[in-house]
């Protein structure tokens, strides 16, 4: 019954800032044409009627602001929180947010044009969760150009242009990494220390082209060998060339007691990270493994469907760290086949963007701000600090 | 005797593909200790079904001389329809099947009226209903990754049919006799029925079959229609083993489809195929997506390689049709 | 002969801008072989098509065994016992005979299709007509001819009465013929009535019982074959005499330059060891059965297929040709027997056809220079008295010799010195031909080589300055026209059969 409800806010929410949108210049996005008769009637006052008490006085008109938010992908519902929080911050602030996003987040060309399409049509500001830190660089420059202020959220663009992008709001995602490995490394350090083979950590990462991913990727490794290596362990990691190039120290193989395993499959799908996944941890050294985003994460726990190896007990098991929630995962942990993961707030990202937004528009200056990652597992899943960020 | 002399010839390229199957395992089995696991046989069979049942479907519109490019981002669609049911309107599952069934039967059909009755190049058709099912399917699950139910949540009971969990702890592939099971059947429909025998003369001399008097455009509607419902299939398959499907995937799964129906000698250009043959030839590709991550190979080499291998079978299939010219 | 069968009386069709059948009549007996004749385009076709329900008659009556009748597919017409053996072969190739024969009427047995009862019908079938084939075999292992019994056979197994044979013979040996006229005596034995469409005016001679003509979609006339002589038949065809006698003397000059010298060319199992020469000036022709290697030939000196072995002059210079670009590079032009395959892009006009192998001279910088374009093929058109309104013209609206015209324009358009006819005029009507055959002598004379691949006797004969004749992948004989008699080239062409 409650997955109904939420489904249905959800839908309504989106169908309500599609509509808003339809009256922007940029093309509305395709699910537009789902619109039910009743969501119009929520549009309207979501529209209008708060803009008058909403709007500081002297300010321009809460009403003719127009923010367009791209997002990677509506894949997965880490976005539709995050979407969510667009909306609530839309309504109290009674301004019009139009949200589209490609299929799929490695549609990397598709998010361009969809960003250089709301460029054209000059909206009063722009966020954006670029699935590629480059891919978006010249768009960045038109939208500078235009006077259009950018905010980016979940991942940034560390090269974009100076001056156009105004703020980042992003998880730490070095740091959320590096929480993934603290707690994975707490749990595994009496393991370590008593091999007298090497052992080996998988780390499963759906790309490696966006930012967020990678310093997530790479949080993990850096932190886990800094660890180790406190302890007087020597660490090594192999696989994607990407992550193994940006690792602190990459180490040599050979002499490792401690080989951490990168894989990154062709296509961000389920079934490709199962793939990976399930040849990592067919190797009998494995003592953990970590899947950096939501759909790593499923991909690890569908590859145990038959190797049956993760859980909670050291030594005994593989222990796995996950991503953000989602129901599977939510599951795996408290069946206790998942030891933990890492979740971030979309929701308060979604909202501080809007009300980033909202600041430059009416002049303030703003800065990067930096959202934290939570470690939760069985034990505090329910926490009121954590549970509003396990989306479904 | 010359009698048996037809089936002989497909049977070869059977054992053929079946032998590099063998050979397949063995290289793998010697490359990584690893692979030489039950669950590896556990976790080959995961990744076969779905495209086992895409392959045999889509053998049909490729024996007509056309292509399905619909079922792979079908798959997802059927799929997160009936997915979407079960999460969010608390449908039961046999239901959400027998929806996502249904509308596989619809696009294959679609796909069939607009190829053999509109006449719009099979390639072409087909790429249409591929992007129309990709767009339909983020409509259906309102864009949201969906999850049909997990182990130990109420209906998941389907995800049994696949893999059979004794009260041991052991895991059967149960999956893989029924796949057999529908090969055999689709086997014995091309080979020994009046929708199988119009498949072929349609591929082979679609002008011969309209002057015998046949029905061409029920049949030409047919075959696509047989491969929605195989595509269909495909989605519950997909669906049990790998519980989560995302919007905007699945472009792609119909070339490791297409891939597997050719190795196992369906010809490129129609007229002739085996449905046991597609069957062997679709483990070819699911062993290479297995087992090379097994030996190291990062994900876009293991592409490489798949490619390569499919380029040497359509050649195998060329070389072959030139010799039989020269004959 | 037995009674009326078959009766068309006052058939009448006509396509957009065409009158395709005018006021026609024909009538079939019982136990007779009943030739319809008429040059292309002369309505026996449409004819045939009208009776078998294809196309629907604008008005007449069709009278089938006392009634009338209007058939509206093929299925009909073959259920009611008409059946028409085509000149394309309709068998599905991945199939078994057994499977072609009984397509679209399987015996079943529940679901499942019974192979072994039509298996052991057809064996039956075979048995009645006395042909010798397996039903077992897949259809494209059979040799054409005995595709062709195959197609004899699913006809009759319709239980039919009366028999279209639309030129049967275009594709057989001279011993296939023969079995052919054998089971055709049969059938005529079992009182069935047949239809006999041919243009070879030998076999209506020997087989038929009675010849109809028609012209311009108009009945002409019947004749008793017995009673008549091959004028008779042909001044019907074409109102006009145009019989020709053999060409008896050499045209080409006794020190004519040899322009193309082949020797020992080899290209798999149809060409081996093939040499000849070809002056300036001359037309040589190659002669031989069906599937004696004579396309095969010409399409590896075209470099159309792979060449084993063998080396190539052209005007005494050894020359490599791997690819039809090399060919015409050395002034080689081909014109393919099938036209609308290999010849001409029939979606595309008469000027857009004469250019296409000469396109980089018609060029301003990046553009065609249509003017140009237009210019030089109506330059051919008036030259070659090709018949078309316009170069703009598609050529797809052109008849089969028109559009072989637009082909020669093509290579000569190119500067082509050798000229290789395959088949030249198949598929062309009477009147048609002898303007292609005027066209060859007259290029012939002005000093273009000409290999001229022919299945016609007398067409070899008419036209040939010097004869090669070819069997099973071999070259068996040359001949100067002053010596060859048919009986010689028959004689060389089946020498190594059996």
């Amino acid at each position: 019954m409650k997955k109904k409800v939420l489904a249905t806010i959800v839908s309504a929410a989106m169908v309500a800032t599609l509509l808003a949108g339809c009256s922007g210049a940029a093309a509305p996005a395709a699910p537009a044409a789902e619109a039910a008769p009743a969501a119009t009637e929520e549009a309207a006052p979501a529209e209008e009627a708060p803009a008058e008490e909403a709007a500081p006085a002297a300010d321009a008109a809460a009403g003719d602001l127009d923010f367009k938010i791209v997002v990677k992908s509506f894949q997965s519902s880490y976005w539709q929180a995050a979407v969510q929080g667009v909306n609530q911050a839309a309504e109290e602030l009674g301004v019009k947010v139009e949200c589209n996003g490609p299929n799929a987040e490695s549609d990397i060309a598709d998010q361009v044009n969809m960003l250089t399409n709301y460029i054209n049509g000059a909206p009063s500001g722009i966020g954006l969760a670029a699935c590629d830190q480059s891919a978006c660089l010249d768009a960045l420059q038109m939208a500078k150009d235009a006077g259009i202020p950018v905010v980016c959220f979940d991942s940034g663009c560390p090269d974009a242009p100076e001056g156009s992008v105004l703020s980042t709001i992003a998880t730490d995602n070095y740091g959320a990494g590096a929480t993934a490995a603290e707690n994975l490394y707490a749990a595994l350090k009496d393991s370590i220390a008593s091999a007298t083979a090497p052992v080996r950590i998988g780390e499963v990462n759906q790309e490696s082209t966006s930012e967020s991913i990678t310093q997530r990727g790479l949080g993990f490794i850096d932190k886990f060998s800094e660890l180790a290596s406190a302890d007087g362990k020597k660490v090594a990691v192999v696989g994607n060339e990407f992550y193994v190039n940006g690792a602190k120290d990459k180490g040599d193989e050979a002499s490792a007691d401690i080989i951490i395993e990168v894989a990154v499959p062709a296509q961000t799908t389920v079934e490709l990270c199962a793939t990976e996944a399930s040849a990592i941890m067919n190797k009998s050294d494995v003592l953990g493994i970590f899947g950096s985003n939501q759909v790593a994460a499923e991909g690890i726990l569908s590859a145990n469907e038959n190797l049956n190896k993760l859980g909670t007990e050291a030594g005994k098991d593989i222990l796995a760290a996950g991503f953000d929630a989602g129901t599977v995962i939510k599951q795996a942990i408290k069946d206790g086949k998942m030891f933990g993961a890492v979740t971030q707030s979309p929701l308060a990202m979604g909202k501080t963007t809007v009300e980033t937004l909202y600041k430059i528009a009416n002049g303030e200056t703003v800065s990067d701000i930096a959202t934290d990652g939570y470690w939760y597992d069985n034990s505090n899943m329910d926490a009121p600090d954590i549970a509003p960020n396990l989306y479904d | 005797m010359e009698k048996k002399k037809v089936p002989a010839k497909i049977f070869k390229q059977e054992v053929i593909v079946f032998l590099v199957v063998i050979a397949l395992l063995i290289f793998f089995c010697v490359a990584s200790p690893d692979f030489r696991k039950y669950t590896t046989i556990l976790t080959i069979m995961d990744y076969s079904y779905y495209i086992v049942l895409m392959a045999i479907g889509v053998a049909f519109p490729l024996i007509t001389g056309g292509v399905d490019l619909s079922i792979g981002t079908g798959l997802v669609c059927y799929s997160l329809a009936g997915g979407y049911l079960i999460m969010f309107k608390g449908w039961p599952t046999g239901l959400a099947m027998i929806v996502s069934i249904l509308f596989g039967l619809a696009i294959g059909t679609l796909n069939g009226i607009l190829i053999g009755v509109m006449d719009l190049p099979p390639f072409l058709g087909t790429l249409c209903t591929c992007m129309i099912t990709r767009g339909l399917g983020s409509i259906c699950s309102k864009n949201t990754g969906i999850s049909w139910p997990t182990t130990g949540q109420p209906g998941s009971w389907f995800r049994s049919i696949f893999k059979y969990e004794t009260a041991g702890g052991t895991k059967i592939p149960l999956g893989f006799l029924w796949v057999l099971l529908l090969a055999i059947i689709m086997h014995f429909v091309l080979n020994h029925t009046k929708i199988g025998r119009y498949t072929i003369a349609i591929g082979s001399n679609k002008e011969a079959a309209i002057l015998s008097g046949i029905n061409v455009k029920f049949y030409h509607i047919m075959a696509y229609t047989i491969s929605g419902l195989f595509a269909a299939l495909a989605s519950i398959a997909y669906s049990a083993v790998f519980k989560t499907v995302l919007p905007g995937t699945g472009a792609g799964f119909e070339l490791e489809a297409i891939g597997g129906a050719i190795i196992g000698g369906v010809s490129a250009t129609g007229g002739a195929g085996s449905i046991i043959g597609t069957f062997i030839g679709v483990f070819v590709i699911c062993l290479l997506k297995t087992g090379l991550p097994f030996i190291g190979l990062q994900a876009n080499w293991q592409q490489i390689v798949t490619g390569l291998v499919l380029i040497g079978s359509v050649m195998v299939d060329i070389i072959k049709k030139k010799r039989e010219a020269k004959k | 002969m037995g009674e009326v069968i078959l009766e068309m009386k006052k058939i009448d069709k006509s396509f957009p801008g065409v009158h395709a059948l005018n006021n026609v009549d024909f009538e079939v007996k019982r136990g007779e072989v009943h030739a319809l004749m008429g040059e292309n385009g002369a309505g026996k076709s449409t004819l045939m098509k009208v009776l078998t329900g294809i196309y629907t008659k604008d008005s007449g009556t069709i009278i089938y065994e006392g009634k009338e009748v209007e058939f509206h597919s093929t299925r009909e017409a073959q259920d009611a016992g008409i059946v028409i053996v085509h000149q394309e072969l309709n068998m599905v190739g991945h199939l078994t005979v057994a499977q072609n024969i009984f397509i679209g009427r399987e015996f079943k047995k529940g679901i499942r299709i019974d192979d072994k009862k039509m298996n052991e019908e057809a064996k039956k079938l075979f048995d009645r007509l006395n042909i010798d084939i397996d039903p077992t075999m897949t259809m494209s292992d059979l040799t054409v001819g005995k595709q062709q019994m195959c197609e004899i056979a699913k006809a009759i197994s319709h239980d039919a009465k009366v028999i279209v044979f639309d030129e049967p013979s275009a594709a057989l040996t001279e011993a296939e013929i023969e079995d052919l006229f054998k089971i055709i005596r049969d059938l005529r034995e079992q009182q069935m009535g047949i239809v006999y469409i041919s243009h070879r005016m030998d076999e209506i001679k020997v087989i038929t019982d009675r010849v109809t003509v028609m012209r311009d979609g108009c009945y002409v006339g019947t004749l008793i074959t017995e009673e008549s002589t091959k004028d008779d038949i042909v001044n019907m065809m074409v109102g006009r005499v145009i019989y020709e006698e053999p060409k008896t003397q050499s045209q080409v000059a006794k020190d004519a330059p040899v322009v193309l010298k082949v020797e020992h060319l080899n290209a798999g199992r149809m060409v081996q060891d093939i040499s000849f020469e070809l002056h300036k000036g001359e037309i040589l022709g190659f002669s031989g059965l069906m599937g004696a290697g004579r396309t095969e030939t010409a399409r590896a000196i075209f470099g159309a297929d792979p060449k084993e072995s063998g080396e190539i002059y052209v005007n005494g210079q050894p020359v490599t040709i791997n690819s039809p670009e090399d060919a015409v590079r050395a002034g080689i032009g081909y014109l393919s027997e099938d036209r609308k395959r290999f010849g001409i892009v029939v979606q595309k006009t008469v000027a857009e056809n004469t250019t296409m192998a000469d396109l980089p001279n018609y060029m301003k910088g990046l553009f065609i220079d249509k003017k140009k374009e237009r210019e030089v093929a109506k330059k051919f058109v008036d030259s070659l008295a090709t018949k078309t309104p316009s170069v703009d013209q598609m050529v797809i609206n052109l008849s089969g010799g028109n559009q072989q015209k637009v082909v020669i324009a093509k290579w000569l358009c190119k500067n082509c010195d050798i000229l290789i006819f395959d088949e030249p005029t198949r598929g062309i009507d009477v009147g048609a031909k002898n303007e292609i055959y005027k066209l060859m002598n007259k290029l012939a004379s002005e000093g273009k080589s000409i290999i001229m691949i022919s299945s016609e006797m007398t067409e070899i004969l008419r036209m040939s300055d010097r004869v090669v004749v070819m069997c099973e992948g071999r070259k068996t004989g040359e001949l100067m026209i002053e010596d060859t008699t048919q009986e010689k080239i028959m004689n060389l062409a089946t020498r190594d059969i059996n």
